[in-house]
């Protein structure tokens, strides 16, 4: 029998969250959806419906005002789930960092699985971003199929575990950052 | 015949019993009365072989004249001591009119009372519909402040509103038939006024006047007829009319469309709404209001082609616009009425077709709407009287509290529009008898497209109700609101009557049985699958609110209506009334 | 035999058909555009996702929805009764509104309201139609209409109409507004997800099969003019839905019942006189 479960990244239907950015990212991410870069021959769909995606992509440094929304959304997310921080603000706080009403990157809420450095990030990093992010989501289902297999694969110290380490980077972070 | 004299005379002989003896001697009668009329209504029905025609002896002629005389006075003085203009003028315009109808003397004679397979039907609805009003009644006035006289006599007055109603629909002479018709309006005079403060007066008065515009055409009509036809007989009236003198059979067809609340007259049955909700369950479902089909029923066969089609675009009109009306109302009452009062328009439209298959649909129409609407209305007064709720804004969530309610509910509007139940069916065979018509005479083009969106917006308006009572809030605790026996029982049995109906339109074949099957199986796999699913794994999550936390408050969505566009709605309706008046003198 | 077949697979050439409109549509835009399977890889996708429901209502009106809709279009290979299939239709989609009205959920109220409007632009036509063909044939009987002689030129103007229920039937430009995505998220399948969605998305694609149906009706007997008019008609509302912008609910009821009605009205009283 030929391998059925290989069909299962082939739809990954994104969730886009803009938590404070300047909207260079998310113009960046509506572009790889445009008929130039095409994101849709992956089979992505922009569903903006928390409970119908897969992949939550958020832009922005995460704002005071829209962590509460980040978190709640994040949570609506059945699982299995990615979280793809686009641009780097959402990765690290970026030019926002350090300000007093800005938290620095989405990690300090959410688990990030993918990081897309750039400001702005380019339409190819996003797609190479997603189609990592289809890698983690399908061993993320296999995880889920054997839940033993989580707790111990994943690093633990001293009983946190550290997403930042295991992520995927995409490309360099802005040595700037 | 004994069938109906039993069937008149049983009702008239308990409205006076109902005053002696304490309640439960009242309640345990009442309840052995209504057994008994309803077997006998359905013995007529299965033993029903042949059209009954007999004479009455002349000494009731002289009562029924006495009668007459008694009841117009009645209303001269109703008007005259509350001083309302109409009343006193079209009371004295009847006596005037009958006075001239006695001194005309037609010569063709024919039997007074007139039994058909048509009044054998609408007997079986008076009867049984009519009778589980009644018990449900006994339960609703104990719950009201009245003395115990007087609750006496709201039983006593609705079992004398069956007698009128047998009697009317047995009838055969059209003197005899004015009388009735009186009686029904008098009857529905005193109940809507039941409770005796401003408001019912004014909207009794409103109801009163309005019928006697009806009592006014009947009694043109009878002149008429005597006149041209020399009879005031229907089946003489019917076996020989001429398609050149049709205009006692349009002004009878006037009183129905009064008597039907048809939109120019739409006013009184809505205002007959302040009475005890008992008295809407019957005017609107097993009596009264279906005088109006039935009326036109019987005349459908004289009517002439032109006639005929503006009786028919009148009635899909009233379908149309009344429904249209009622998307912008939000009180339980109002919705149910309005809905009344475009499915009478649509009955009425169906009769004057007058088809074979027309005919079927407007008796079966006739026979669910009672059930449906009396399930409806019974559940409007247990809101009322259980939860204090008469609008539909506030019934948010009822499911909560009372599940069975909103069974009933359920039940009752899917019953008015969906497949399977007999309501559709009458539907469905209205659109294929109208497209029949449309081959003939493409002005009925013009009928079907009232009768598509007249039926499109019940459908809406119904829903619109539904929808409110499922709108379940994750939080709340369920707190079952006990209801009284009483209550419920009438329901169920209404519930019953709807799925012996279906039963019937699975013996007659207006369906394939596939067609009545799958839907039935559809809704039977509703609790099936309650029951089946449990959604154990399944997370219970809240709705998706954008990430916000706040809570949300969920109202209901009206339809704003313009005043312009009832008006206008009311005008074309009268435009209407007046060309079939005018076109039948020309 | 072959109905049978016919009917157990048509959700899964409604899903093809789907995916091939998926693709044209992406070529339309000078893109490539997902496999032609897409469908089913979503498909494929739900079942692992942890299912997440509101209440049980919800959730079982929306599994009624899809089997009350593939019962309707059970019935039109069947051959049945053209207005019966017409108000089973409708049956099921008030299945759906009342799903979408059983959650609290703000956009799923809307999406609901907008779907009871949409019904109300569009079932007045749908019943307009079926009498049509009934002068034509004499029968509301579908096996009856499939043997006569092709209908379009004598209902040209009722299939006018019919063309522009077609957008709002399948949730397209500009008659998507019942839909929205991204304005009011999906409306009224905002609240399924998981196994449960995948109820609605399958009815999506019974909702194709069950107008392409109607619309194959107008070829009579034939079945070479069905499958050219499926292919232009596909086209065509492909090409308006990338070529418009969605319109208002409020819009759309009068742009369809005026034009739709009048349209139909002309064509019975036409076909009355003939
Ligand atoms: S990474 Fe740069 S471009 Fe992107 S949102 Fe942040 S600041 Fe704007």
């Amino acid at each position: 029998m030929f391998n059925l479960k290989k069909y299962r990244k082939k739809s990954p239907w994104i969730l886009h969250y803009n938590a404070g950015s300047c909207n260079g990212c998310d113009i960046e991410i509506l572009a790889s959806l445009a008929p130039k870069y095409d994101l849709e021959r992956f089979g992505v769909v922009n569903t903006g419906n928390p409970k119908q995606s897969d992949i939550f992509l958020v832009t922005g440094p995460v704002t005071l005002r829209s962590r509460e929304r980040l978190v709640e959304l994040y949570m609506q997310m059945p699982e299995p789930k990615v979280v793809v921080a686009v641009g780097s603000c959402s990765c690290t706080g970026g030019v926002f960092r350090d300000m007093y009403n800005v938290e620095d990157g989405v990690d300090r809420y959410i688990p990030v699985d993918v990081y897309i450095p750039g400001c702005a990030v380019s339409p190819e990093l996003i797609i190479d971003g997603l189609v990592q992010g289809l890698e983690i989501l399908e061993q993320k289902t296999k995880e889920m199929e054997k839940p033993l297999k989580l707790f111990k694969e994943s690093t633990c110290e001293e009983g946190i575990v550290n997403r930042r380490d295991t992520a995927l980077k995409v490309g360099k972070i802005d040595e700037k950052n | 015949m004994s069938i109906y004299s039993t069937l008149i005379a049983a009702p008239l002989l308990f409205a006076v019993l109902v005053f002696v003896g304490t309640r439960r001697v009242r309640d345990v009668l009442s309840a052995i009365f209504i057994v008994i009329l309803g077997a006998l209504s359905l013995s007529n029905i299965f033993s029903f072989n042949a059209p009954l025609e007999m004479s009455l002896p002349e000494t009731f002629h002289v009562l029924f004249i006495l009668i007459d005389v008694a009841v117009l006075a009645y209303f001269l003085w109703q008007g005259a001591l509350l001083k309302h203009a109409y009343v006193i003028f079209f009371a004295l315009v009847q006596i005037l009119l009958y006075g001239a109808v006695m001194f005309l003397s037609p010569s063709i004679v024919s039997g007074d009372i007139f039994v058909d397979d048509i009044s054998a039907v609408m007997l079986l609805v008076i009867n049984i519909v009519g009778g589980i009003i009644i018990v449900y009644a006994l339960e609703y006035i104990e719950n009201e402040e009245f003395t115990s006289l007087k609750k006496n006599g709201f039983i006593a007055m609705l079992f004398f509103f069956l007698a009128v109603m047998n009697f009317i629909v047995c009838t055969n002479n059209i003197e005899i038939f004015f009388l009735l018709f009186e009686l029904t309006t008098l009857c529905s005079y005193i109940l809507i006024a039941y409770r005796g403060d401003a408001l019912s007066r004014k909207n009794a008065l409103q109801a009163l006047w309005m019928n006697q515009i009806g009592g006014i055409a009947i009694l043109a009509a009878l002149i008429f007829s005597i006149l041209q036809y020399d009879t005031v007989y229907f089946d003489v009236l019917i076996a020989n009319s001429n398609p050149l003198y049709l205009l006692p059979i349009v002004l009878l067809a006037i009183a129905a469309f009064v008597k039907g609340a048809s939109i120019p007259f739409d006013k009184w049955l809505l205002g007959a709404m302040v009475a005890p909700t008992p008295v809407s369950a019957i005017l609107h479902s097993a009596t009264m209001v279906k005088i109006a089909p039935y009326l036109m029923l019987k005349l459908a066969p004289a009517m002439s082609g032109f006639v005929s089609l503006t009786i028919t675009l009148i009635g899909t009109f009233v379908f149309f616009s009344a429904s249209l009306l009622a998307l912008s109302k939000d009180y339980f009452k109002e919705i149910l009425g309005l809905s009344t009062i475009a499915l009478l328009g649509l009955m009425m439209a169906l009769a004057a077709i007058g088809t074979p298959e027309a005919v079927t649909a407007c008796l079966v129409l006739i026979v669910f709407h009672a059930i449906s609407k009396a399930l409806l209305f019974l559940q409007a007064g247990i809101l009322e009287k259980n939860f204090h709720l008469k609008y539909v804004d506030d019934i948010n969530g009822l499911v909560n509290h009372a599940p069975l309610v909103v069974f009933f509910i359920v039940i009752g509007f899917a019953s008015l529009t969906l497949p399977p139940f007999g309501a559709f069916i009458a539907k469905f065979m209205a659109i294929e008898s109208i497209a029949g018509e449309i081959i003939h005479n493409p002005l009925y083009a013009f009928a079907l497209i009232f009768l598509a969106l007249g039926s499109v917006f019940l459908t809406l308006l119904y829903f619109k109700v539904v929808t409110k009572l499922f709108a379940k809030d994750a939080d709340v605790k369920s707190r079952h609101v006990e209801i009284s026996k009483f209550y419920t029982i009438p329901s169920f049995l209404l519930v019953f009557l709807l799925l012996i109906g279906m039963y019937i339109s699975f013996e007659r074949a207006f369906l394939s049985s596939l067609e009545i099957v799958v839907p039935l199986v559809l809704i039977a796999l509703i609790p099936a699958l309650f029951s089946l699913l449990l959604f154990k794994k399944a997370h219970r999550v809240k709705e998706y609110n954008c990430g916000e936390k706040d809570d949300i408050q969920l109202s209901m969505y009206y339809f704003h209506m313009p005043r312009r566009v009832q008006i206008t709605l009311t005008i074309l309706a009268t435009l209407g009334m007046w060309i079939l008046l005018l076109g039948t003198i020309v | 035999m072959i109905e049978i077949l016919l009917i157990v697979c048509a959700p899964l050439i409604g899903g093809l058909i789907y995916g091939l409109e998926r693709k044209m549509r992406a070529r339309m835009q000078n893109r490539q555009g997902p496999p032609l399977l897409q469908p089913f890889y979503d498909m494929w996708k739900l079942i692992d996702k942890q299912a997440f429901i509101i209440n049980p209502y919800h959730t079982i009106l929306g599994m009624m929805h899809f089997i009350s809709l593939w019962m309707v279009v059970a019935f039109i290979i069947l051959g049945e009764n053209l207005l019966y299939v017409i108000f089973l239709h409708l049956l099921s989609s008030i299945f759906l509104i009342l799903a979408g009205f059983s959650v609290k959920s703000i956009y799923s109220h809307i999406g609901s309201n907008r779907e009871l409007l949409a019904i109300l632009a569009y079932e007045p036509i749908l019943i307009m139609l079926g009498v049509g063909f009934f002068i034509l044939n004499g029968s509301f009987d579908i096996s009856v209409i499939r043997e006569n002689s092709p209908a379009l030129a004598s209902l040209f103007l009722l299939f006018l109409a019919f063309l522009m229920l077609i957008p709002i039937k399948l949730k397209k430009s500009p008659f998507d507004a019942s839909e929205a995505h991204q304005e009011i998220v999906g409306g009224v399948e905002i609240e399924f997800s998981g196994v449960f969605f995948e109820f609605l998305y399958m009815a999506k694609w019974l909702e194709y099969i069950f107008i392409y149906l109607l619309l194959m009706l107008f070829a009579g007997d034939n079945i070479l003019l069905g499958t050219g008019l499926f292919a232009i008609v596909f086209f065509l509302v492909n090409l308006v839905d990338n070529a418009t912008a969605r319109i208002k609910m409020s819009h759309l009821l009068k742009i369809v019942l005026g034009i739709g009605l009048t349209l139909g009205m002309c064509n019975l009283i036409g076909l009355s006189y003939v």
